[in-house]
């Protein structure tokens, strides 16, 4: 009897606990709750909304928008882009003045005189002149190590400010991309003096201000971030008033999302795989944009290799990838088959070479001139050598898997033996390192870091552009050049420069261009103004509005 | 008794410390390096020799392994779980006590959902046994235990939310939003109980005492609530108690797909970003809820069945 009463009491206890678990939880989320109410009133005025003149978008991305102190590399780059801008912004056509209004640079290269914009403040009212200016730069500098993968961190001399309205910087060398670099997000993005927590950035600050066009409102971890305009902005006041970034992080659920009308917006490269964007292609409902190539998407030979040191075997393979075939095969058309190692829309770029046409016969005519004949299994050999090589990708990649599959076959034609080896994101970037790879998968580091950023990597054991190139005669030619490159301030030059670099590479055919990789988005039909910008981390919001 | 639960205690201990070490030794012997992991997490540009060994000096990497751990498990004793390799401002206990209680409301719900669903289910499958309802259950039960719940909860999504238009597609907040997650945990769990509760009622309808009780006349009401359903859910309760914390562990997919910002969203994160602290105490506490359940439930089991004490 006395057992039955505890079972009972027990029963009674679990039940009691279930119910209470959830009533303790839903007291404890009270406050995400009203905020959810907040966020769930705005979806409905949304819906209610006049279809002209709304003001809120909703975007999402894969994560929250995590540290968004703009001198460190933890937080999320289109948000920081959002409150944050940098002395000069990088633009289709050049550079343009941002908190400077212009700037001078000497004769020798060295010092950068920068005009400060007047009548800037920040969202909390602080003005933006020189000396904040240069307490950012101190902040930044204090924590230099950090940023040295910025050549113009290890070139500083000196930041000062004369005047209110005047910045200067001093370089020990002159170095052509220090716009560039200033340009970018990160971590030249000014931050208000008074959020900084003693003059100082590195570990950590106190609030996210910025001169930006918005203002971060609302902040729940892994759930939503709410930005609204800035009223402080000095420049053209943005059409949408009010930014909801949520968080989904699975792809599919992200798009359902989409169609249902609870988000406005999917932006990026990696949020937006090629069937979406294939599926509403022809939507009335859903609109689809692609920028202009960003980056481009190869695979690198390794010269150091006993097979692939040959380089005829290297343009066999050259000659036996079809381009065109992966291009609309496996990226549906969406991205263009490349021919070169940088897209020629990139600057500096467009040199005169002669692609690799896609031909096999080709391609068996290289490898049997160069002593390759084909084995009774249908694999060339060479004295006692099986053409055999091994093709490293990231398993986490799709799209590489299927690249790998369809070369695989294809090479398996002219008498090539593919192993293809999928790695884990990191083991993959580990054995690209250490150059343990004949063939691997590569993508260039993009706009606006190619191509300067992207030849600079190869001159160091970095990437495995480093280790594949190891094995070329040219190697210390080519790496001379690239450093004059950094260093050049005639123009002439610099473009002759790019010309023996681009061409050397192209002759000694270690790249097998793939495609150029676009950045993507898909939206409701009402939102207009979806563009790209240079930076293609950047989501350029202020030219939006709904129609 | 008091002896029982000593023991009991006792013994957890051990194996809780066995369950961190194997972890971090688990945990270690992946070959990537979680100072480089980082840096690419944070979106550094250029990955240099010289930015690993900040970041390795910083995360506290260069200790050797046994020191690291040895210090991990002592601040660990003071509730000091240490700080994300990804998200520096963040500490992981922050991050654990942030996540768990959307978890334990999404656990909580979905138990609900299988008591609900699963008892009154299993119970008249049992009663109406090869009858159409019990076919056609058992029917659904092989179908939903089968489904994976990826792909469940975008089925979910698809219908409830988008052709239907009743409920968000994902999110959190409001009792809308943890509906459908709610069910998709819930899908698999209800159809193990309903097939466990009706083998356990059928069971039971076999015994000696179902027959005294319809001797006696009883009314079959009374003989199927009173004497056999009680009699079945007693392997039940522990089966269900015992399932709390594998519902606490097991939402991972389920929290990704509908973007519930709970535990199994914050190991996913933390694992394809090597963030060793958040993994580790995301395994001890786990590995802590399965050892505290599973005594708390020996403990009922030990009190409530005078078989397992041997009384006579």
């Amino acid at each position: 009897m006395k057992n039955k009463k505890i079972l009972t009491c027990a029963t009674i206890a679990l039940v009691a606990s279930m119910i209470a678990g959830c009533s303790t939880n839903n007291s404890t989320t009270t406050n995400k709750q009203e905020v959810a109410k907040t966020v769930a009133a705005s979806e409905d005025k949304k819906d209610e909304a006049d279809s002209t003149g709304k003001e809120e978008l909703v975007f999402v991305n894969f994560r929250d928008i995590r540290d968004l102190n703009p001198h460190l590399y933890a937080g999320e780059m289109y948000a920081q882009e959002m409150l944050y801008e940098t002395l000069v912004t990088i633009t289709e056509d050049g550079y343009k003045g941002c908190l400077a209004e212009s700037w001078d640079i000497s004769e020798d290269g060295r010092v950068y005189t920068f005009k400060i914009r007047e009548g800037v403040y920040f969202s909390d009212g602080t003005i933006c002149d020189a000396n904040a200016i240069k307490a950012n730069f101190d902040a930044i500098i204090e924590n230099k190590e950090r940023h040295t993968w910025l050549e113009m961190m290890n070139l500083l001399v000196s930041v000062d400010a004369p005047d209110s309205n005047t910045f200067v910087i001093t370089l020990s060398a002159p170095y052509y991309p220090m716009l560039t670099e200033l340009g970018v997000t990160r971590p030249f993005a000014i931050i208000s003096p008074n959020a900084m927590m003693n003059g100082s950035t590195k570990d950590g600050v106190k609030e996210y201000i910025g001169t930006g066009p918005y203002v971060l409102t609302d902040f729940v971890i892994d759930e939503y971030a709410v930005f609204e305009a800035n009223d402080n902005y000095w420049g053209e006041k943005p059409t949408i008033q009010k930014i909801t970034v949520k968080v989904i992080p699975d792809n599919q659920t992200r798009i359902l999302a989409l169609e249902k009308g609870e988000i406005d917006l999917i932006y990026g490269k990696n949020m937006i795989d090629a069937d979406a964007i294939t599926k509403y292609a022809d939507s009335e409902e859903i609109k689809v944009a692609l920028s202009q190539p960003t980056s481009t998407r190869q695979l690198v030979m390794n010269t150091t290799d006993e097979i692939l040191g040959d380089i005829e075997v290297r343009k066999a393979l050259q000659h036996a990838t079809n381009k065109t075939a992966i291009a609309e095969g496996i990226f549906y058309g969406l991205e263009e088959p490349a021919d070169f190692l940088f897209s020629k829309t990139i600057p500096y770029c467009d040199v005169a070479l002669t692609p690799y046409e896609y031909n096999l016969e080709t391609a068996s005519q290289l490898l049997e001139d160069a002593g390759w004949v084909v084995g009774s299994d249908g694999i060339r050999e060479k004295a006692g050598v099986k053409l055999s090589l091994d093709m490293l990708y990231n398993s986490d990649s799709v799209t590489e898997k299927t690249i790998a599959e369809y070369l695989q076959a294809e090479y398996q034609q002219i008498g090539v033996q593919i192993i293809i080896n999928g790695q884990e994101e990191q083991s993959y970037r580990d054995n690209m390192k250490a150059g343990n790879f004949d063939i691997v998968f590569n993508i260039s580091w993009g706009t606006p870091y190619d191509p300067q950023s992207s030849l600079s990597g190869m001159t160091a054991p970095v990437y495995g552009d480093y280790a594949a190139q190891l094995g070329l005669d040219n190697k210390a030619e080519i790496d001379e050049a690239i450093e004059k490159i950094l260093v050049s301030t005639d123009e002439t030059t610099r473009q002759q420069l790019y010309d023996f670099v681009l061409e050397s590479l192209h002759k000694d055919a270690l790249y097998i261009p793939l495609t150029y990789e676009c950045n993507k988005a898909i939206y409701t039909k009402d939102l207009q103004g979806v563009t790209f910008t240079q930076s293609q981390y950047e989501v350029p919001f202020y030219n939006m509005y709904f129609e | 008794m008091k002896t029982y639960i000593l023991k009991r205690i006792g013994s957890a201990i051990p194996l809780l410390f066995c369950i961190s070490f194997l972890c971090f030794v688990f945990i270690n012997l992946i070959p990537s390096d979680p100072a480089e992991v980082a840096l690419r997490v944070r979106q550094t540009p250029v990955i240099t020799e010289q930015a690993i060994e900040e970041v390795r000096e910083e995360l506290g990497l260069n200790a050797p392994y046994l020191v690291r751990y040895g210090r991990w498990l002592m601040n660990c004793l003071s509730f000091n779980f240490g700080v994300s390799y990804t998200n520096p401002s963040r500490t992981v206990l922050g991050e654990i006590s942030r996540c768990l209680p959307a978890t334990v409301q999404l656990a909580m719900v979905s138990l609900i959902f299988v008591i609900l669903l699963s008892l009154p289910i299993g119970f008249l499958c049992a009663v109406f046994q090869n009858s159409w309802f019990d076919k056609i259950v058992r029917a659904i039960v092989f179908m939903t235990t089968a489904m994976p719940a990826y792909w469940i909860g975008l089925l979910l999504i698809w219908f409830v939310s988008i052709y239907l238009d009743l409920l968000p597609t994902s999110g959190s907040g409001s009792m809308k939003h943890i509906i459908l997650p709610a069910i998709t945990v819930s899908l698999t769990y209800i159809s193990t109980y309903i097939r466990l509760i009706r083998n356990n009622m059928l069971e039971n309808m076999k015994e000696d005492y179902v027959l005294y009780a319809n001797v006696r006349g009883l009314k079959q009401t009374n003989i199927l609530i009173r004497h056999i359903l009680k009699n079945s859910l007693h392997t039940c309760i522990v089966a269900i108690g015992m399932s709390i914390p594998q519902l606490i562990s097991g939402t991972i997919v389920v929290e990704n797909v509908f973007a519930w910002p709970g535990l199994g969203k914050l190991c996913i994160e933390s694992i394809f970003n090597r963030d060793y602290p958040v993994i580790q105490t995301y395994v001890l506490l786990i590995g802590t809820l399965f050892v505290v359940f599973n005594l708390i439930f020996d403990i009922i089991s030990y009190v409530t069945d005078p078989r397992l004490r041997g009384d006579k």
